[in-house]
């Protein structure tokens, strides 16, 4: 007879007060010990809310209403507080800095040991076996604020693990990592569920990161999906279930395994590996009728004959001459003078190049490097060490779109800093970037795909030749990134050079037209985008990996515009993302 | 202890930061409270130098910090030695015009100035030598602060450091949009502070309600629990606590019997 289940949940039903359709609608799930499980579904389909109802902060917390009933570990969540449901359920959260709370690893890992009462003598073994099942022996000394990303990741891995609960949810747990920390995290994960074998729910977006090299059997293997309304379309063995469901996951912006976006595109399994994905692929590399009419050229496109620059390129924007950046120069204005400007290091050192008008620029290189340092320099808002910026004051896009927020309402937002008669202006900004329907809501209260395209619409209703964006992309959904990659193909095409980072080489291949990369202090690239992911001295010195299907298409096509129609084509698939005309063009 | 949370003033590793904190809180307060009571300039200055001198040994602290750490104090001391020298009533010792000086003023008003130091030096060696953190573990096991008190202010002292980066970058963010002055600088008025505020607030909020989830997840609020490192609280901080009672209850004493001590009376003679 199967153990009493880790968790088990029958006919669960959950409304919120302000919403007029219910969230979770009749969701019955019974996961054996040990078991580990992964939830699909488009953003807006109940895979928080069903992690919140087995926290029991749904309904104890967060008002609401839940009907049928949620037991962990053979906890009813009705009768228990979150409080006393945290002795069977771990929790890592998407974001390193919430989920770790307090000043050393070594009292983070020890606090919930502590509240379990825990002997003291035996704490701290259990630190160090559990800081070695997340490979972070080596910070048990540490103090949490100097963690990196994916250090801090792994840290609350193993403080969410400690206490050895019978069940594990990941919350998106790599979302705001870069690669490395990626990688880090990915690994972590494997070894610590292996050493304390909980029962594991994950909900993640990018289940192509996530999954790695394995492909789909990297993923947990049981998997749910979730549907628009919050039923349970599917349940069962991962890869069945993933192929039965890839045409609409894909169509929702779900990000995929490759091989599962590939059969939802091309209707062959198998992935990249498969000679009939292959050939199917290369027949959306070939240039289709109309193509020259359409507005590619014009929307970010290179041209067909590819590889002289594309003659919508304008003249020069930007200028960087000799630009030493460094986090300290900017200290040293202010009266007092600190002790830290003294011994700041340059960032960077000797950054020479141009932005021009029309030409969408891709900033890479590994965290750390000082990208974000750059933009903010070359927006004017670090003053260089050394060496000039010269041009017309640029328009720049934040990482964090909540950090730009400054008005109570959309409409607000983007009549900020604008001349007082530019109504009309407002209304047209609002009417492109779709977001008119939303105009008297609070920035703050939107989704994280409106909050960005406010973020950019508000910027590019500002004329200014340039715009630079620090990681636009960075925890989007599939269908909000194509979005995004599409308003700045616009802004290119009506005459913007356009200037962002991203760790999204995918993304980068589709939208940029030339790369600039940053390692050893200064710039070690500039050239036309796939020169420069085509140069494997450059990658390694950068940290940069091409995904699989980035390196098949640079092993397979010689020219750009055949990789672009590819990469075009696959996005295509995603309904709705597209705001650009070219893309209904292309579709599959 | 912890450089995470010890400033330029820190004085870790010193004969004064190996003492308990809660005992030195206590005693901070116990003298801040006996200091109430007094009203003459004698004694609170013979406490003043005593204190000074007790301090400085058992922190080591450089003297330039010992200096700036006076600043606030010595700032407020004597706004208040002048209000009083100058506005109370009593036997007239200088008079120019409006402004006159009593013999009453300048003992009052001197005694209180004196009692600021007191209170400061007092609270310069506490902050001095007690890491936050060990503060924080010492109330919750020896002055029963609850736990979810404890951790929560544990926590908001971390969100407290990340704060000037955050704060930094709103700044930033907003001033790519704003319009700009006629001589080209950014401007610096209070409704730009005041929406950077803001957008800090709701960005805060948001995260302290995160990591409040992350603290409950980790099972904070159960009973029992335990106290993996406990703070110690030993013979010596017992010592230390009934010394400086000692010494405080023996300077009142003298001060009385040769005839300086002075209390409420003083301040309606």
């Amino acid at each position: 007879m199967p153990a009493e289940p880790a968790l088990q949940l029958t006919d669960v039903s959950v409304e919120f007060p302000r919403r007029d359709s219910a969230v979770l609608r009749g969701v019955t799930l019974r996961l054996d010990p040990g078991e580990h499980l992964i939830v699909f579904g488009a953003s807006g389909s109940g895979k928080s809310t069903l992690l919140q109802a087995i926290t029991g902060v749904v309904p104890h917390t967060v008002l609401s209403t839940l009907t049928g009933s949620v037991s962990v570990n053979g906890t009813s969540t009705i009768d228990a507080s979150v409080v006393e449901l945290s002795r069977h359920i771990g929790v890592l959260s998407q974001d390193p800095s919430s989920g770790v709370c307090l000043p050393d690893v070594e009292q983070e890992l020890a606090l919930p040991l502590e509240n379990r009462a825990v002997p003291p003598e035996q704490i701290s073994a259990r630190i160090d076996h559990a800081l070695a099942a997340v490979g972070a022996a080596g910070l048990r000394q540490r103090q949490t604020d100097r963690l990196s990303g994916g250090e801090g990741q792994r840290v609350a891995l193993a403080a969410s693990l400690i206490a050895e609960p019978a069940l594990l949810l990941l919350d998106e747990p790599t979302s705001m990592l870069d690669p490395a920390g990626l990688t880090a995290v990915r690994q972590a994960i494997d070894a610590a569920t292996a050493a304390f074998g909980p029962s594991v729910v994950l909900v993640e977006h990018r289940l192509d990161d996530y999954a790695g090299p394995a492909g789909i059997a990297g993923l947990p293997e049981r998997a749910v999906v979730l549907g628009d309304d919050g039923r349970v379309l599917a349940d069962g063995d991962t890869a069945a279930v993933l192929a039965g469901s890839a045409g609409q996951l894909n169509a929702r912006g779900c990000w995929l395994p490759l091989e599962t976006e590939l059969l939802a595109v091309t209707g062959r399994p198998g992935g990249l590996a498969t000679p009939e994905v292959r050939a199917a692929l290369r027949a959306l590399a070939l240039p289709r009728e109309g193509d020259d009419l359409q507005a590619p050229r014009g929307l970010g496109m290179p041209n067909d004959d590819g590889a002289s620059p594309a003659p919508r390129i304008g003249d020069t924007v930007l200028t960087a001459r000799n630009v030493c950046v460094s986090r300290g120069a900017e200290l040293k204005k202010r009266r007092r003078p600190r002790r830290t400007a003294e011994t700041a290091p340059a960032i960077l050192k000797h950054v020479n190049f141009e932005l021009r008008r029309g030409e969408i620029t891709a900033l890479l290189g590994a965290n750390g490097t000082g990208k974000t340092s750059l933009l903010l320099t070359l927006a004017g808002l670090l003053p260089p060490a050394e060496g000039s910026v010269a041009g017309a004051r640029p328009g720049m896009v934040f990482q964090n779109p909540e950090h730009q927020f400054v008005a109570h309402s959309v409409v607000d937002e983007v009549r900020h800093g604008l001349p007082g008669d530019a109504g009309r202006l407002v209304k047209t900004v609002l009417d492109q970037h779709r977001l008119i329907h939303l105009a008297d809501q609070s920035p703050f209260r939107l989704s994280g795909g409106e909050k960005r395209r406010l973020s950019v619409a508000a910027m590019l209703a500002h004329d200014r030749p340039s715009l630079l964006a620090d990681e636009p992309t960075f925890g989007l959904d599939r269908r909000d990134t194509i979005a995004t990659a599409a308003a700045f193909r616009q802004a290119a095409a009506a005459g913007r050079a356009i200037f962002f980072s991203s760790h999204d080489l995918r993304t980068v291949a589709t939208l940029a037209d030339r790369a600039v990369v940053v390692a050893e202090h200064t710039v070690i690239a500039d050239g036309a985008i796939f020169d420069v992911l085509r140069d494997p001295d450059v990658l390694m010195r950068a940290g940069l990996r091409l995904p699989p299907l980035l390196d098949w298409l640079l092993a397979e096509f010689d020219s750009a515009p055949d990789i672009r129609r590819v990469l075009n084509g696959l996005d295509a698939a995603v309904s709705g993302a597209t705001t650009a005309p070219q893309l209904s063009g292309s579709r599959v | 202890m912890t450089a995470a949370t010890t400033s330029a003033f820190t004085a870790s590793g010193s004969v004064l930061a190996r003492r308990n904190p809660t005992v030195k809180l206590a005693l901070l307060f116990v003298v801040s409270l006996a200091m109430v009571f007094v009203f003459d300039p004698v004694t609170p200055a013979v406490l003043y130098i005593v204190a000074l001198a007790t301090i400085q040994a058992s922190t080591r602290l450089p003297v330039k910090a010992m200096a700036l750490g006076h600043v606030p104090f010595v700032a407020f001391g004597l706004g208040i030695f002048l209000v009083n020298a100058l506005s109370r009533p009593g036997q007239i010792l200088w008079e120019a015009g409006p402004v006159r000086v009593t013999v009453e003023g300048l003992s009052v008003g001197g005694s209180l100035a004196l009692r600021t130091l007191v209170i400061g030096i007092l609270a310069i060696g506490f902050v001095a030598s007690t890491d936050g953190v060990a503060l924080m573990g010492s109330l919750h096991q020896h002055a029963r602060l609850g736990s979810r008190v404890t951790y929560a202010v544990l926590a908001g002292y971390r969100m407290l450091q990340e704060m000037p980066r955050e704060w930094q970058t709103i700044r930033q963010a907003h001033a790519v949009r704003a319009r700009l002055r006629p001589d080209g600088t950014l401007p610096r008025g209070l409704s730009a502070y005041r929406r950077a505020a803001f957008a800090l607030l709701v960005v805060s909020v948001r995260k302290g309600e995160r990591m409040a989830q992350s603290l409950e997840s980790r099972g904070l609020g159960l009973s029992p629990r335990t106290t993996w490192r406990k703070i110690p609280l030993n013979s010596t901080d017992w010592l230390m606590a009934t010394t400086v009672l000692a010494v405080l209850g023996g300077i009142l004493a003298l001060s009385h019997i040769l005839g300086f001590l002075e209390g409420y009376d003083a301040l309606f003679s």
